[in-house]
C-alpha cells in the first residue's frame, strides 16, 4: 500500500457554526480553535449541547442546513481548506482523505445489502480502479481487527453483532487510506469488554497505519483508554485541551474539574463524588455574553457574567476560564 | 436542533387552560403555512354552501324552457342544465348531501375502525385473530357490486343511509392500520408504565394511546371524507341511483350522456362545475390534513 | 422482601421450516431482595439481567421457579390476585423520554395514577395535587416549573426523576431501575443515582439497579449486594464493595479489567483479565458457560457446569461471597488512585 508522506496535522482555526432556529441564528460551535498534532489521537468530550458532533461534522465540511459554517477555516496538509471545498473535490476527500466512523455504525449500514456489496459500492463511487484490491485489504483490515474478513463481508447488518458492526464501520472509514479519521462515539451501545476491545483496535490501527485521530464522545473514560490529547467542549466552546494524562490529573477548568468529580469510579469515597448542579444547556438556552458555564461554576466571578473568558495557552495546555490562573490539582482525597 | 420556545405557564394550568393553548396553538400551526389557511376557508367555505345553501333558493328551482343549456352568463355563472336551471344554483343546492354522505361515512368508518383496530392490537391472542378475521372479511367485501345490488332495493333518499352503507363497507382498512400503531405503541414505555401502575385498561385505550394516535386518526376521517365523495359521485355517476338533479353526481352524468358535454362544447360548464367542486372540496381536505400531525404533537405545536 | 428461586426463562424464536430457535434467558437463577436494601444486577446486554427486573417487576412471564413476595407465593395466586403485590414494585425504564406521554403535561401524567391512589385509600381529589406536589419536591425539582410542561420541554435528567415521582405515587416497596442512568449525561448520573440512595433512606424503599455499568451500582448506597450474570446464570454475588474490590470469578475480573483507566487519575489494576471473543453465534451449553471465553478455563470447565456456591459448601447469606467457578482466585484487577 502506498502513502503519501507522515500524518498530516489538522488545523481548526476560529470555527463557528450556526444553526437556524425561530430565535434566529444561534451558534452550535463558536470560535473554536484546535490543533490535531499529526500522529495523535485526540479525544473530544462534550455533553449534550456541548457540539461536538457538529465539531466533526465540519472537518468533514458535512454541515447541512439549518446549520451553516458562519465563519473560520478546517485545514488539513495536503489538502487545504476543507471548508473551500466543493462539489467533487469534496466528495473525494470524504473517504479518501478524511475517514468517518459514524455514531452508532451499527446503524449506518444498509440493511437490504451485504457488507462486501457496500464496500464494492465505496470503492465504486470514490474511482477504485482496483477492486480486487480493495476487497484484499478490507479483509486484512478485518482480520487485523480479530474478524473473519470473508464471512463479515458476506453478511447482511443484521446478522453481526454491535461490536462486529463497529469494526465493520471503522474498516470501511480506514480501506480508502485515509489518513485522518474521525470517529464519533464509536463505543456507544457495546457492552464493556467489547468497548475495551474495540478502542484497543483503534489504537493499534492507528500506531500502525500513521493516523491523525479524532475521537468524539461523551465517556471521558473511553477517551482515557485511547487518546494522546483531550480537548474538553462545553457549550460550543473548547474550555481545555492537553496532554490527556495532565488533563485527568490536573485539570485547570472547572467543567473538567466537575465532570471528572461526577463519574462514578470503582474504589473511593461515594459520598466524595458529586454530579454537577444546573443542566447541560441547550441552543436556545446558552448565554449569550459572559462565560457560558457560570450558571454551574463553582468558582463564578463578577467578571465572568460579562466577559467571555479568553482561551490561554502556556505549556502546552489551553484553558479558557477567568480563574483558571495556575494549575490546581483536584483533591482526590477519595483515594487511598 | 431545536429552540424550545417555553410559553408562559403557571403551576395552576387548569384543564381549560389547556384547551385555551390548544387552540392558540392550532391557530399558530395553520397561520404557519398560507396553504393551509386556504384549506381552511376552502373547507369552510363548502360547510357554508351545505348549510345555509339550500335556504337561500326556493325548494324547486325555477325552470327557463328559454334558456336550456345557455353560455355562462352574468346571470348563470355556469350556464344552465337541460331544464333551463341555473348550475350554479344546483352545485350549491347539491352540496349538502355530498358533504352530510361523507361526513357521515367518515364518521362510521373511523369510529368503527378504530375501535376494532385498537381493542384488537391492545389485547391480541384471540380477540386480535377473531377481529382481524373479521376485518379481512370487510375488506374482501366487493363494494362496488354490493352497492349496485342494494341500489335496485333500496333507494338512498337519505345522506345519512348512504353515509351508512359506505361507512360499513369502508371501516376495514382503517382497522387494520390503527392495529398496527396500537401494536407498536404499546410497547413504548409509557404505556408499559401505566399498565405496571394499574392503571385500567380504559384509562390507558382512551387517554394514552387515542391521543397518541389522534393525528393519525384526524387524518383517516379527512381523507375518509374525500373518498367517500368520490365513491357516491362515482356511483350516481353510473345512474344507480336516485335521480335528483341537484347532486353532483347526476349532474355529471346528465352532463355527459345526455348534454353531449364531452362532444359539443354547450353543456361544458355543466360538466365543470360539479367537477371543480369536488376538485375543490379534495384539495381543501388535502391541504388541511397537511396541518394534522403538527396540531396534535405538542412538540411540533409549541415550535 | 422477594425471593425468587430457580426462575427459569426460554425465548421462542421465530425459527425457519425447520424448527423455532430457542434462546434460554434465566437458567435457574436465586435472588433475594431484602426490604429497604439495595441490590444491582450486572452482566452485558443479553445476559438476562432486563429478564430478570421485568419478571421481577410482574412484566413478564417466566417458565419455571418460585417466586415468593412477603412471604405469599404468587403461584398460588390468581393472575388478578397477584396484581395488587407487583404494583409495589415499580419499573423504572432506560429511556425517560419513551417513558413518558408525549401528549401529556406531566400534571396530566401524573394526576391518572395519584386518582387511582386516592380511591384505593379513600382519598379526596384534592389530596392529588398536593401530593403531586409533594413527589416532585421529593425527587428534587420544582413542581411549579414542571407540571404544567410536556415532556420534550423538559431535560432527560428532569424526566428521568419525573419517572420516579410517577413511580412513587403507588408507594411501592421497591423500585427497579432497568438502566436507568445510562442515555442520561454524565455530569447529571450521579445525581440520579444519589436520589436512589435517598429514596432508600428516607422512605425504606429497596432499589435493584439493573446496570452494565459496574461503578454506578456502587452509588446507590450502603450494604449493597452485587450479582455478576452471564448468560442467564449468576456467576458471582455478594456485598458490592466485596465482588468489586476483590472479585473471585474470571468473568466478573474480565468486566472490572475492561474498565477504562483515567490515565493521570488511577492506574491500571496489578492483573487484567481479557476473554478470548466469542464471535460466532453457536456458543455452545455445555459445561460452564464461559468456558470458552475464559483464559483459565481447563478440561473440567468445558464438560462441567459449576453451580453458585460458597467455598465452604454453604450459600444464601447476602454478606457471603458466592462465586460459579472451579478455580476462583482473587485477582486486583480494578484501577488504583494515583494519589493528589
Amino acid at each position: 500500500m502506498t502513502r503519501d508522506s507522515a500524518a498530516p496535522e489538522v488545523r481548526i482555526r476560529d470555527l463557528t457554526v450556526v444553526y437556524k432556529t425561530p430565535a434566529g441564528e444561534l451558534p452550535a460551535v463558536s470560535g473554536v480553535s484546535l490543533t490535531l498534532t499529526p500522529g495523535t489521537i485526540t479525544g473530544v468530550v462534550g455533553e449534550s449541547g456541548s457540539g461536538k458532533s457538529t465539531l466533526a461534522l465540519s472537518l468533514l465540511n458535512a454541515v447541512q442546513p439549518p446549520g451553516r459554517i458562519a465563519a473560520g477555516s478546517v485545514e488539513i496538509d495536503g489538502l487545504g481548506d476543507v471548508l473551500h471545498l466543493g462539489g467533487e473535490d469534496l466528495r473525494r476527500t470524504r473517504g479518501r482523505k478524511v475517514g468517518y466512523v459514524f455514531q452508532a455504525a451499527q446503524s449506518s449500514l444498509n440493511p437490504l445489502k451485504t457488507v462486501g456489496k457496500q464496500l464494492l459500492d465505496l470503492g465504486r463511487s470514490h474511482d477504485v480502479a482496483d477492486l480486487r484490491a480493495l476487497v484484499a485489504d478490507a479483509k486484512a483490515l478485518l482480520a487485523r481487527m480479530g474478524l473473519d474478513g470473508a464471512r463479515v463481508l458476506d453478511s447482511h447488518q443484521h446478522e453481526l453483532s454491535g461490536g462486529m458492526r463497529q469494526r465493520v464501520g471503522i474498516m470501511l472509514a480506514l480501506v480508502l487510506n485515509a489518513q485522518v479519521v474521525v470517529l464519533d462515539e464509536p463505543t456507544t451501545a457495546l457492552d464493556m469488554i467489547t468497548q475495551a476491545t474495540i478502542l484497543r483496535i483503534i489504537r493499534e490501527v492507528h500506531e500502525e497505519r500513521a493516523l491523525t485521530t479524532l475521537v468524539i464522545t461523551h465517556d471521558v473514560g473511553a477517551v482515557a483508554e485511547v487518546a494522546d490529547d483531550l480537548a474538553v467542549m462545553y457549550g460550543g466552546r473548547v474550555v481545555e485541551h492537553g496532554p490527556i494524562a495532565e488533563v485527568l490529573g490536573t485539570p485547570r477548568h472547572p467543567y473538567t474539574q466537575g465532570l471528572i468529580r461526577a463519574i462514578p469510579r470503582l474504589s473511593g469515597d461515594i459520598s466524595l463524588a458529586r454530579a454537577l448542579p444546573g443542566r447541560p444547556p441547550t441552543l436556545g438556552t446558552l448565554p449569550v455574553v459572559g462565560c457560558v458555564f457560570r450558571e454551574r461554576c463553582d468558582k463564578r466571578m463578577e467578571i465572568c457574567e460579562t466577559v467571555e473568558p479568553e482561551t490561554v495557552t502556556y505549556d502546552g495546555r489551553t484553558v479558557a476560564c477567568h480563574a483558571a490562573g495556575r494549575p490546581a490539582p483536584v483533591k482526590r482525597r477519595e483515594y487511598a | 436542533m431545536t429552540v424550545t420556545v417555553i410559553p408562559e405557564m403557571t403551576a395552576g394550568t387548569t384543564r381549560a387552560t389547556l384547551r385555551r393553548n390548544f387552540w392558540r396553538g392550532v391557530w399558530r400551526v395553520l397561520c404557519r403555512k398560507p396553504s393551509r389557511m386556504a384549506g381552511v376557508v376552502i373547507v369552510l367555505g363548502f360547510a357554508v354552501m351545505g348549510v345555509i345553501g339550500p335556504l337561500l333558493y326556493p325548494a324547486n328551482l325555477p325552470r327557463d324552457d328559454n334558456a336550456l343549456y345557455a353560455p355562462p352568463s352574468l346571470q348563470h355563472l355556469f350556464g344552465t342544465d337541460f331544464e333551463g336551471t341555473d348550475v350554479l344554483a344546483l352545485v350549491i343546492t347539491g352540496a349538502r348531501y355530498v358533504l352530510l354522505t361523507g361526513l357521515a361515512t367518515a364518521v362510521i368508518t373511523v369510529a368503527l375502525g378504530t375501535a376494532i383496530g385498537l381493542f384488537a392490537g391492545f389485547r391480541r391472542g384471540r380477540w386480535d385473530s377473531a377481529l382481524m378475521r373479521l376485518t379481512d372479511l370487510n375488506l374482501a367485501i366487493p363494494g362496488l357490486p354490493l352497492l349496485l345490488v342494494l341500489s335496485t332495493v333500496w333507494k338512498f333518499t337519505s345522506p345519512i343511509e348512504m353515509g351508512l352503507v359506505l361507512g360499513l363497507l369502508g371501516w376495514g382498512g382503517v382497522a387494520r392500520a390503527v392495529r398496527s400503531q396500537t401494536l407498536s405503541l404499546r410497547e413504548r414505555g409509557f404505556i408499559e408504565a401505566a399498565r405496571g401502575l394499574g392503571l385500567p385498561t380504559r384509562h390507558i385505550i382512551g387517554r394514552e394511546l387515542l391521543p397518541s394516535m389522534a393525528p393519525y386518526i384526524a387524518m383517516n376521517m379527512l381523507i375518509a371524507v374525500t373518498g367517500a365523495v368520490y365513491a357516491q359521485v362515482g356511483l350516481f355517476f353510473l345512474g344507480v341511483l336516485p335521480f335528483d338533479a341537484n347532486n353532483w353526481g347526476v349532474m355529471l352524468n346528465l352532463a355527459v350522456f345526455s348534454g353531449g358535454a364531452l362532444t359539443t362544447p354547450a353543456a361544458l360548464p355543466y360538466l365543470l362545475a360539479p367537477l371543480l367542486a369536488i376538485l375543490l372540496l379534495t384539495l381543501g381536505i388535502v391541504l388541511i390534513v397537511d396541518a394534522m400531525d403538527e396540531i396534535f404533537n405538542p412538540r411540533l405545536r409549541e415550535e | 422482601m422477594i425471593t425468587g428461586t430457580a426462575i427459569t426463562k426460554t425465548f421462542k424464536q421465530r425459527g425457519n421450516v425447520l424448527g423455532k430457535r430457542e434462546v434460554p434467558a434465566l437458567r435457574g437463577v436465586d435472588f433475594a431482595i431484602p426490604k429497604g436494601g439495595a441490590v444491582s444486577f450486572i452482566g452485558e446486554s443479553g445476559c438476562g439481567k432486563t429478564t430478570l427486573g421485568r419478571i421481577i417487576a410482574g412484566l413478564e412471564t417466566y417458565d419455571s421457579g418460585e417466586i415468593v413476595i412477603d412471604g405469599t407465593p404468587m403461584s398460588s395466586l390468581t393472575h388478578r390476585n397477584r396484581q395488587p403485590y407487583y404494583r409495589r414494585i415499580q419499573l423504572i425504564h432506560q429511556d425517560p423520554y419513551s417513558a413518558l406521554n408525549p401528549t401529556r403535561t406531566i400534571h396530566q401524567t401524573l394526576e391518572a395514577p395519584l386518582r387511582l391512589r386516592a380511591r384505593q385509600t379513600g382519598r379526596s381529589k384534592g389530596w392529588c395535587d398536593v401530593r403531586a406536589e409533594e413527589l416532585l419536591d421529593l425527587v428534587g425539582i420544582d413542581p411549579g416549573y414542571v407540571l404544567p410542561r410536556y415532556p420534550h420541554q423538559l431535560s432527560g435528567g428532569m424526566r428521568q426523576r419525573v419517572v420516579i415521582a410517577r413511580a412513587l405515587t403507588m408507594d411501592p416497596e421497591m423500585l427497579v431501575a432497568d438502566e436507568a442512568v445510562s442515555m442520561i449525561d454524565v455530569s447529571l448520573r450521579l445525581g440520579i443515582l444519589g436520589l436512589l440512595r435517598d429514596l432508600r433512606e428516607r422512605l425504606g424503599v429497596s432499589v435493584l439497579f439493573i446496570t452494565h455499568d459496574i461503578a454506578t451500582a456502587r452509588y446507590v448506597g450502603d450494604e449493597g449486594e452485587l450479582y455478576v450474570i452471564y448468560r442467564g446464570q449468576v456467576v458471582e454475588r455478594g456485598p458490592t464493595e466485596t465482588i468489586i474490590a476483590d472479585p473471585v470469578h474470571p468473568y466478573t475480573q474480565s468486566l472490572l479489567s475492561a474498565i477504562p483507566v483515567l490515565h493521570g487519575l488511577e492506574r491500571p489494576g496489578a492483573e487484567q483479565v481479557v476473554p478470548t471473543e466469542a464471535l460466532d453465534e453457536g456458543q455452545t451449553d455445555e459445561g460452564c458457560l464461559f468456558s470458552r471465553r475464559c483464559p483459565f478455563s481447563t478440561a473440567r470447565c468445558e464438560s462441567e457446569r459449576p453451580v453458585l456456591g460458597h467455598d465452604g459448601g454453604e450459600s444464601g447469606e447476602a454478606t457471603v461471597q458466592l462465586h460459579a467457578c472451579f478455580h476462583p482466585r482473587r485477582r486486583s484487577v480494578i484501577p488504583q488512585g494515583v494519589g493528589a
